[in-house]
């Protein structure tokens, strides 16, 4: 059941990318317009699928790197869905729809293959720490991508002519606007899912952060995105 | 076809004699109905804008009607008969129909893709209805160059882009800030072209609105028209902070705006999107300033530009747009052709005998016990009944065609028995 409509999921995002990529190709909103509703329907059977999962096996999303892959498109998708209900950036997900689909590709080669989940990983914190960091790195994905169309539609108005590319892409102030939220809350989640893992490692492990160089490369890239937001 | 428009635009009038046409017809006079006044009129649409005086008819007599027209024309706008022959078109038929479906979509407008001349031709139309001079064919003409117009607005993009230098500022604007409500715009100088572009970003929702100016007394003034609030010269500077949109048109030699200030007004208004016109001829924004982040700067060329390419792009889809306006006079064209009397009295006729052999053939199969002969009476009987019902309505019909007046009961008998497919 939970694998069927992953891959109904699956279906609905490679949909909803080539909804897309016609509308950016004809330059035309409409086609974005109709092609939101398929990505929300992939969006909820995708839910839907992860909820099954999690039940099944206690409560935390995504032990796996695959599933977190899962789990990471699926948070991006909603946050980039509840960014279009207040403005009008549908062309947005033309940049969503093809990430999202590509991780569910990724992820889609361990579909079914059961992990059992180590004791280790059994800790109420863990789901916490997951969750908060996937969707505050969704988010950062959002930021990113307004980031790239506000670049776009910035060359096209500097250019002093309306090009069709112009009128098509959003607004500046409602990308910048998508951009500044997207980043603050993603930072701010990725702050405080690394402090719960901290927490929760510093029960397991003893210390609060074990010198893995993973680990080193997310503190790095904490660093790095402090300075540049603040 | 006996439909006929006869009249006169921009481009085949000058304004004194469409003005004269138009005047004439204002006082008193209504011009429908001296129009239907007219010999051999059946049907008359009469439409009178600032860029056209037409008349729209159907006829039983085609020549005659239209020389009675052009009569009628002739004595209304005073006008010499070699004057008024260079200016006036008459189409007939077909090309009245396509004529009048250019119009409505507003392909033959002075600027192509405005919007007023639908309504306008919905307004002759209703004059055309209460005053009693339509009729099947007026009816249903219009329907079809209604439906036309609105076939060409959502098929084409003929109506979408701004093509005036104060609708392409209004365009911009709402590239750059999103939505316009409640942002708020500060006016340097004066003029007819940055007045215009501010009451149509005001329209579009933009709500505060400071006008400044070298004599503090004019900017007062202006203030006043727009509802706004007056700012002295002095205080230029600080205004950049608040503001989002600036307009400026003064009639300064150089520079009243430089790159530095700008740089200091982002700063402070940390870095929200500004946008700056300057419409002003010698400019009053040094060009320099459009080169700093979140500023963006257009001049009186820039925004021209725009509009000339929104134009270019008007007429390209003035091509699709001809191509559907074909396609409707074809339909157009095929539901009239149905208003011959023939073929209209051969389809009445198998429509009943269709009606009548079904039921005998109902009837019949439950009747098995009854013999040869009591069948055939039985189907004399009802092919008589069909017969004498049928007889009236079709020598009426012919004796109407005889008169050259059928069309319109034609047009009501193929309503009524359902006769059309569609």
């Amino acid at each position: 059941m939970e694998a069927t409509l992953f891959k109904a999921a699956l279906l609905g995002y490679l949909v909803a990318t080539l909804g897309y990529m016609v509308s950016l190709m004809v330059k035309r909103v409409v086609f974005a317009r109709a092609t939101v509703w398929i990505l929300l329907a992939a969006f909820v059977i995708h839910g839907v699928s992860l909820a099954l999962r999690c039940f099944s096996r206690g409560l935390t999303p995504a032990i796996h790197p695959h599933e977190t892959l899962s789990f990471f498109a699926w948070a991006m998708t909603g946050t980039y869905l509840a960014f279009q209900l207040k403005t009008k950036t549908r062309v947005l997900g033309a940049f969503v729809s093809p990430l999202a689909f590509l991780l569910m590709v990724v992820a889609s080669s361990r579909l079914g293959v059961d992990v059992s989940v180590p004791d280790i990983l059994k800790g109420t914190l863990v789901p916490v720490h997951v969750a908060l960091s996937v969707i505050g790195e969704a988010l950062l994905a959002i930021a990113c991508g307004a980031g790239i169309l506000y670049l776009a539609q910035d060359s096209q108005i500097r250019q002093r002519k309306m090009t069709p590319m112009s009128r098509y892409l959003p607004s500046l102030d409602d990308l910048d606007r998508v951009n500044h939220v997207s980043l603050l809350a993603g930072f701010t989640l990725l702050t405080l899912g690394l402090l719960v893992g901290s927490v929760w490692a510093s029960t397991v492990w003893g210390r609060p952060w074990p010198w893995d160089p993973k680990l080193m490369w997310t503190l790095a890239a904490w660093f790095f995105g402090r300075q540049f937001i603040f | 076809m006996n439909i006929f428009l006869i009249g006169m635009n921009h481009k085949t009038a000058p304004l004194e004699i469409r003005e004269r046409l138009a005047f004439s017809c204002g006082d008193g006079v209504d011009p429908l109905k001296e129009i239907m006044r007219g010999p051999q009129i059946m049907e008359a649409l009469y439409l009178s804008t600032c860029n056209r005086v037409e008349v729209l008819a159907s006829t039983l007599e085609m020549n005659e009607a239209i020389e009675s027209m052009k009569a009628f024309i002739l004595a209304q706008g005073n006008l010499g008969r070699g004057e008024m022959e260079k200016c006036l078109y008459v189409h007939r038929g077909s090309d009245a129909v396509r004529h009048l479906f250019r119009v409505a979509s507003s392909l033959d407008s002075m600027v192509m893709g405005e919007p007023q001349i639908l309504g306008q031709i919905k307004d002759a139309y209703r004059q055309c209805v209460e005053g009693n001079a339509s009729g099947v064919i007026m009816n249903k003409l219009l329907h079809h160059a209604f439906r036309a117009a609105k076939r060409v607005r959502t098929e084409t993009a003929i109506a979408e882009n701004a093509v005036s230098v104060s609708f392409a500022a209004v365009e911009l604007a709402k590239k750059i800030l999103g939505h316009l409500q409640g942002r708020s715009i500060l006016l340097i100088g004066a003029g007819e072209m940055s007045e215009l572009a501010a009451r149509h970003l005001i329209q579009h929702g933009a709500e505060r609105i400071s006008v400044a100016n070298r004599t503090y007394a004019r900017a007062v003034r202006l203030a006043e028209e727009f509802h706004g609030i007056p700012v002295d010269f002095e205080h230029l500077e600080e205004k950049l902070q608040e503001v989002d949109i600036v307009i400026s048109s003064t009639g300064a030699a150089g520079y009243i705006i430089s790159k530095e200030m700008i740089q200091a007004a982002l700063h402070r208004r940390k870095n929200r999107l500004l946008f700056l016109i300057d419409i002003a001829v010698p400019r009053d924004i040094d060009p320099a300033a459009g080169e700093v982040d979140n500023a963006y700067l257009y001049n009186i060329d820039d925004l021209q530009e725009v509009v000339d390419e929104n134009i270019r792009g008007r007429l390209k889809e003035a091509e699709k747009a001809e191509q559907i306006i074909d396609e409707e006079v074809v339909k157009f064209t095929d539901w009239f052709n149905t208003l011959e009397v023939v073929p209209t009295i051969v389809s009445l006729r198998d429509k009943v005998e269709g009606i009548m052999k079904g039921e005998l053939d109902k009837t019949l199969s439950g009747m098995q016990h009854l013999g040869e002969e009591e069948r055939r009476n039985i189907e004399i009987l009802a092919s008589s009944i069909v017969n004498k019902i049928l007889h009236d309505p079709i020598t009426g019909l012919k004796e109407e065609s005889q008169n050259g007046s059928a069309i319109p009961f034609v047009a009501v008998l193929r309503r009524l028995f359902k006769l059309d497919r569609e």
